[in-house]
């Protein structure tokens, strides 16, 4: 080993450098399985490159070679083994401890005979995020969905952006003659450089599910039946001729291209001159504005990466390593690297735990309270604050308050419990606010758990604002305000673009009784959803990798996707179908694609006018992942400030003892990755979460099927513990087909609570 | 001479610390506890004294590296890790002599400020950690181990941690790596462990013998211990002598004793009438000597300019009897299983080459092996993070400069040679 | 030259009397009445049976146990100049192959397969031969692409034979189609 000085010559093509480099390679060889025409990286394997070029190309080894086994082994659902490939560089070991948290692998024996693998060869019980594939050079980790189907030369790819969560990150999807084969990430190309997670790596699936939607299908006499495209648009045209303003609402899915959203809120507010545009059917639109007010996301955009070079990171509201795993690969990576606090806010313990030096654990729906607390105390004449947080200890208080005040620079990743709960958001501003005034540099990253989520909000797909989040004559209605007007008529069609209202609005028995009441209902989707079911005409879409255009991050990076399959069967591009469905009613109703619609948008929104799209799809240069110009900037306009009223608080009833809390599931998004085989494989039926006092103080045995019994609904599922968590705090992922947990809420009851115990 | 390091080899009480002190055991350490550390590192400089580990590093210029600032934590570790075969000196002076070593440990701990050290024992010394536990135990009781030791204010902790039977962890690096709870293999160097050892600290690594030494040359002086033997690598040196002669053991003799008087005159001479075939002089990675290189003087210099080396001192005789072949398929065969895999040449080369010697052993030898093995040392030695690999080498090459003709017959015919 | 131009050409004259011609030209028509025939009666009766170095129709080769010997490792149709085969691999774990890689789909395009022998190059273990079936006219397009599982089948004429013979043959009119089929045991050195 050699340090690095002043002066030094490196050479790296001396005769020395050339034999030592070739003299490894032997070496690797001599112990390599060397079964490459059977090997899956076979095509695109470092070491058969290296041989390639530096190696030698005779080969003197003609011993019995060891052998660690005679057939590869699933490691995973998704992971394949095969060791005799191995050539001991550990990156697999290194990338689970140091980049992932989970510290499942690890070389057990010593010397030739060194294995990477699980304790004692079992399967694994980890992320399943498959970046020991990534990382791996031979075929030593190999995706099993992905076992023996082509070669790397077969495949066709496409750059694109991973539609799950928002974190965002760029990876390349592949296809072999129509059916997308593995989603793999670049090393230096893009937020996440080769890291994936579980969803982005395994999740794309779905794509070839034979249950897409192939064609538009129309309500005759009060069944679905096929029809063609024709006949759905003249359906829509009869229907829908004469309806305008306020009896028409629609809300578009937070996975839609910015392009097609801003055309959807066009469509509502142009061509049915309605003001009722919504983006989501989980969280009400009030809580979006107090949200992006108090985040400052009209401020323009805020890279993760400046994040981590505060002094101090505070991850509240989101329980990140399930809901953004790459962005917790990003914070355990960077913090582990420099000095810095890492401090954590949730109520339920989580992968990035190891890396804070500071956790609070409060109980769901207190972060604003907390919040509060810590901007209360930072404010030298208002101490006292704390009546209002009787659930946290004061020390722990003082404690987050002292790291912060000696920091210069101060990052809040703040996430969505902050949409559920939103009279936390206040919180969330006056701490801002706080901390700004008492000098201090203050960065607030959301962390959102769609794909565009943000781009949505800022193409103007919310009933308080428009494109930019500039102002709007009238305030529409949200999807919430949309579904409680179809209850009392008010309105009477409903266009859902990429939405599960059904499965996702928190109150699954409204949302139903409501739609039922619609005189007219158009669902746009790539899957027969619950929605879909109750719907008088459905349109075929098409998904991510279909489609043309581009996501904005949570950190407000444009991005584009690319499409790599046509639509199957007769489904359109989604903005195709917007556009159609818009040209019914004004033959003039346009931009007519994607490439007109980024124009228009550049001009009449100022957050986009500059956003670079140039470095996408390309490999960023000395390993920069971070590439300022594509961020958003700020916008001319604010969201109107709104004050949330605090949620109705269920009264303490001493049947149910638990909160329930809800999110995603690590392994899920939405109900779309339910599609996926290769995810439901990871995780099929609904699993409850509790802390272990709790399961042992009620009796309850992890793995045990319970009972969880709401005020309103009551399902059968799998206990699962989580060492850490708050007490007295169940939480059920939205995923669950199942067992929806919406169906556990109640419109304006606040949070639920839960009794569970045992399955008899 | 009177013996040092080997005086209380064979008494059956000599572990015990009353015995210990009564002999006048921790009068150097009440002595050195007087001294500024300064002095005592200048002092055991001055003694030329030099790491019997192998290396035969200056102890008192390694102690010199470790940083003065005392709100730095330090650590002292005492390599106890003997596995290098035919090396069985530390054993002796474990089981017999426990305080001599503990009491070198105190002033060494004392002379660079450690609070903390370290006893890394091989994990087959069964005996010998027995013994250091319960001599450790001793030495808090009286005193001399804990907070203010011998009442002059200077705390030290010690501490003993078991092997489990890996030569890696005999590499000082992997040693630290090892005592923090890894895997061990060797760490990259720079930073040397004077800098960043043991959990990022500045640490120092010695071998047994060596930190035996310290307790004499405090005592006597500087001087006296740089009188014996030769100038440049002076004072006593435990010899291990096994093989073809008469009486094996161990000798301790002063630097710079010639193979002839170590063989001939202390260890009785070959064994039988067979004449004197090769002599490893430094354990099993020592290139090995023939019988024209007897009158070498056995100090570090004498012998690296023999191109081979004093190492741990592990005298192998053997006879005309010896296979060479044999000898380096079994010398290989113990690196190729002891590799620890971090490193390519040395991972996937030893087991290579113990399967090319295997074959000529078994008589299965083909025509090129012998330039095959050439081929494959020059690609091993010097590419490797630790000196195994090179180990691993240097005793092959060792054999087969001195012995070529053996090895081809080997290839040629299947058979041994005479 | 000038001389014999001139003088009397005594020795044509003779020839003309004696038809030498005539007779030369009916001793070679003569000639070939009793020569040995080397018209090939095929389909009816013979058929050339070509070197093993001919290069027709491709072969899928098993191992002495009868497992495939292809690993679907697409090295054949990635050396196709003429992306005439079409490989897609899959899992198999019941000792089908020699590796648990067999292939799903082998299937080569006849009518744009060149016959270079790339494929045969190509492969790591031997499986894809181009063997000695040269009668490949069939009459629709279908038929021209040939799938993994006649592929399989042992080729009429065994590896071991030795080639470049005429052998007895007889032709077959089936409902499937035509073919000719040899009997190996009756062969003749092709006379020239």
């Amino acid at each position: 080993m050699t340090p690095v000085l002043h002066g030094i010559s490196i050479l790296t093509d001396s005769p020395t450098v050339v034999s030592a480099r070739a003299g490894a390679l032997e070496f690797l060889l001599a112990n390599h399985a060397l079964d490459c025409p059977v090997c899956d990286k076979a095509g695109e394997c470092e070491l058969q490159d290296m041989v390639h070029k530096y190696g030698p190309h005779k080969g003197r080894h003609t011993e019995k070679k060891f052998k660690f086994h005679e057939k590869d082994y699933a490691l995973s659902p998704v992971i394949i083994k095969n060791s005799n490939r191995c050539v001991q560089c550990i990156k697999c070991a290194r990338v689970c401890r140091e980049v992932v948290g989970v510290n499942v692998l690890a070389a057990i024996g010593r010397g030739d005979h060194q294995e990477e693998t699980s304790f004692f060869k079992t399967q694994l019980d980890c992320d399943h995020c498959g970046n020991c594939i990534e990382v791996c050079p031979v075929g030593c980790f190999m995706r099993l969905p992905y076992r023996y189907k082509a070669r790397p030369w077969d495949l066709k790819g496409a750059d694109t952006v991973c539609a799950y969560c928002a974190t965002g990150c760029r990876m390349v999807m592949e296809h072999r003659d129509g059916t997308v084969l593995r989603a793999r990430a670049q090393y230096g190309v893009g937020v996440n450089s080769e890291t994936l997670c579980a969803r982005g790596r395994f999740g794309f699936d779905y794509i070839n599910s034979p249950e897409r939607l192939t064609t538009p299908h129309v309500n005759r006499y009060g069944k679905l039946e096929a029809a063609t495209w024709v006949e759905a648009f003249d359906y829509i045209k009869e229907s829908l001729m004469g309806v305008s303003g306020d009896e028409f609402g629609g809300i578009v899915s937070p996975r839609y291209t910015n392009e097609e959203a801003y055309l959807f809120q066009k469509l509502v507010r142009d061509v049915f001159k309605s003001a009722n545009v919504d983006s989501t059917s989980r969280w009400e639109a009030s809580g979006v504005e107090a949200f992006a007010a108090a985040a400052g996301m009209n401020e323009g955009g805020v890279s993760v990466f400046d994040c981590m070079e505060a002094d101090t990171v505070v991850v509240i509201g989101a329980q990140i390593s399930d809901e953004n795993p790459v962005t917790d690969y990003i914070i355990r990576r960077i913090s582990a690297a420099r000095k810095m606090n890492v401090i954590i806010v949730s109520p339920r313990a989580m992968k990035l735990d190891s890396s804070a030096n500071l956790l609070l654990r409060v109980a769901p729906g207190a972060e604003g309270a907390v919040l509060n607390a810590v901007a209360l105390s930072l404010v030298p004449d208002k101490t006292g604050g704390y009546a209002q947080t009787a659930d946290i200890a004061k020390d722990m208080i003082d404690a987050l308050v002292a790291k912060l005040k000696a920091s210069a620079s101060v990052a809040i990743i703040a996430g969505t419990e902050f949409l559920r709960h939103p009279e936390s958001c206040a919180g969330l501003g006056f701490l801002k606010d706080s901390l700004k005034s008492s000098g201090k540099k203050v960065l607030i990253l959301p962390a959102l758990d769609r794909c565009n989520q943000r781009g949505v909000w800022e193409m103007g797909a919310h009933p308080g604002f428009g494109p930019g989040y500039a102002g709007v004559e009238k305030r529409g209605k949200g999807t919430h305000e949309m579904l409680e007007a179809a209850m009392d008529g008010g309105i009477t069609s409903m266009y859902a673009a990429g939405v599960d209202i059904v499965s996702m609005f928190p109150d699954a028995q409204f949302a139903q009784k409501a739609l039922m009441r619609l005189k007219f209902l158009i669902v746009q989707d790539t899957f027969m959803t619950e929605t879909a079911k109750m719907a008088h005409v459905v349109l075929p879409g098409a998904t991510f990798a279909e489609k043309e255009g581009f996501y904005t991050n949570q950190e407000g990076r444009a991005q584009i996707i690319r499409s790599l399959l046509p639509p199957p069967g007769k489904a359109k591009r989604d903005f195709d179908v917007i556009k159609a469905v818009g040209e019914i009613f004004d033959t003039g109703f346009g931009p007519k694609n994607p490439a007109l619609a980024l124009d228009e948008m550049r001009k009449t929104n100022p957050m986009y006018r500059d956003a670079s799209l140039a470095f996408n799809n390309k490999r960023n240069v000395d390993n920069k992942l971070d590439i300022k110009a594509a961020l958003v900037k700020a916008a001319d306009a604010a969201p109107p400030s709104v004050k949330c009223a605090p949620a109705a608080i269920a009264p303490k009833d001493d049947k149910y003892q638990f909160a329930l809390m809800t999110g995603n599931h690590l392994f899920h998004s939405g109900m779309l990755s339910k599609r996926s085989v290769s995810l439901t494989g990871l995780l099929n039926s609904a699993v409850v979460e509790i802390c272990p006092e709790d399961a042992v103080f009620y009796g309850l045995k992890p793995g045990a099927k319970v009972i969880v019994k709401g005020a309103h609904y009551e399902a059968v599922m799998t206990l699962t513990v989580r060492p850490g968590s708050k007490r007295g705090v169940a939480f059920i992922a939205e995923n669950y087909q199942d067992c929806p947990v919406n169906r556990f809420f109640k419109k304006g009851a606040g949070t639920p609570q839960v009794a569970i115990r045992p399955c008899s | 001479m009177d013996k040092v390091l080997l005086k209380k080899l064979g008494d059956p009480e000599a572990h015990k610390i009353d015995n210990y002190v009564k002999a006048g055991g921790y009068k150097a350490l009440g002595m050195a506890l007087k001294m500024p550390p300064d002095n005592i590192i200048q002092a055991v400089k001055d003694s030329g004294l030099r790491g019997r580990g192998g290396a035969g590093f200056s102890t008192g210029l390694k102690w010199s590296f470790i940083p003065k600032d005392p709100t730095i934590k330090k650590f002292l570790c005492c390599n106890a890790d003997e596995g290098e075969p035919g090396t069985f000196k530390d054993r002796g002076i474990i089981d017999w002599d426990p305080h001599l070593l503990i009491e070198g440990m105190i002033i060494a701990s004392y002379a660079i400020g450690a609070a903390k050290s370290y006893i890394y024992i091989r994990g087959e010394f069964a005996l010998g950690a027995a013994r250091l536990d319960a001599a450790i135990k001793e030495a808090y009781a009286k005193g001399y181990l804990g907070p203010n030791v011998m009442g002059t204010g200077f705390n030290h902790d010690m501490f003993v941690h078991r092997g489990f039977g890996a030569y890696i962890c005999g590499e000082e690096t992997a040693l630290l790596e090892s005592i923090e709870g890894f895997r061990a293999q060797p760490r990259k160097k720079p930073p040397f462990p004077a800098l960043a050892g043991l959990y990022s600290k500045p640490t120092v690594i010695n071998n047994v013998e060596t930190l035996s030494c310290i307790p004499a040359i405090i005592e006597r002086g500087a001087k006296w211990f740089s009188s014996i033997g030769p100038e440049k690598s002076p004072g006593p040196k435990i010899f291990c002598v096994s093989g073809h002669v008469k009486k094996p053991g161990l000798y301790e003799l002063p630097m710079g004793t010639t193979l002839r008087e170590i063989i001939f005159n202390h260890a009785g001479g070959m064994l039988t009438e067979k004449p004197l075939k090769a002599v490893i002089p430094g354990g099993v990675s020592a290139p090995m000597l023939t019988e024209k290189d007897l009158d070498t003087s056995m100090d570090f210099d004498s012998l690296a300019a023999k191109g081979t080396m004093l190492g741990s001192g592990a005298v192998v005789v053997m006879d005309s009897s010896a296979c060479m072949v044999k000898t380096a398929y079994i010398i290989n065969r113990f690196f190729s299983h002891e590799s620890c895999g971090k490193c390519t040449p040395c991972r996937d080369g030893t087991p290579w080459l113990t399967n090319i010697l295997m074959r000529l052993e078994h008589g299965e030898g083909k025509q090129g092996d012998v330039e095959l093995l050439e081929g494959l040392c020059a690609n091993i030695f010097g590419r490797t993070f630790c000196p195994l690999g090179d180990g691993a080498v240097m005793a092959l090459r060792g054999a087969l400069k001195n012995f070529r003709n053996e090895f081809e017959y080997h290839a040629k015919t299947g058979r041994c040679l005479g | 030259m000038e001389d014999g131009k001139k003088g009397l050409d005594i020795f044509g004259l003779i020839k003309s009397v004696l038809f030498t011609d005539f007779v030369k030209g009916l001793v070679i028509t003569l000639g070939y009445n009793v020569s040995r025939s080397i018209t090939l009666r095929y389909p009816d009766t013979e058929k050339w049976i070509p070197y093993r170095r001919w290069r027709g129709m491709h072969t899928l080769n098993k191992d002495a146990n009868g497992r495939e010997l292809c690993v679907a490792c697409e090295l054949c149709s990635r050396a196709c100049p003429t992306q005439c085969i079409t490989v897609i691999p899959m899992e198999d774990a019941t000792g089908r192959g020699i590796a648990d890689r067999v292939a799903k789909v082998w299937k080569v395009d006849l009518v744009r397969c060149l016959f270079c022998g790339f494929c045969e190059d190509a492969c790591p273990t031997t499986a894809v031969r181009l063997g000695r079936e040269y009668e490949l006219a069939c009459h629709d397009l279908s038929c021209t692409v040939k799938e993994r599982e006649g592929l399989l089948k042992p080729q009429p004429v065994p590896e071991s034979f030795e080639g470049g013979v005429v052998v007895g043959a007889r032709f077959v009119r089936t409902p499937g189609g035509i073919s000719v089929v040899a009997d190996l045991s009756k062969s003749r050195k092709r006379a020239l």
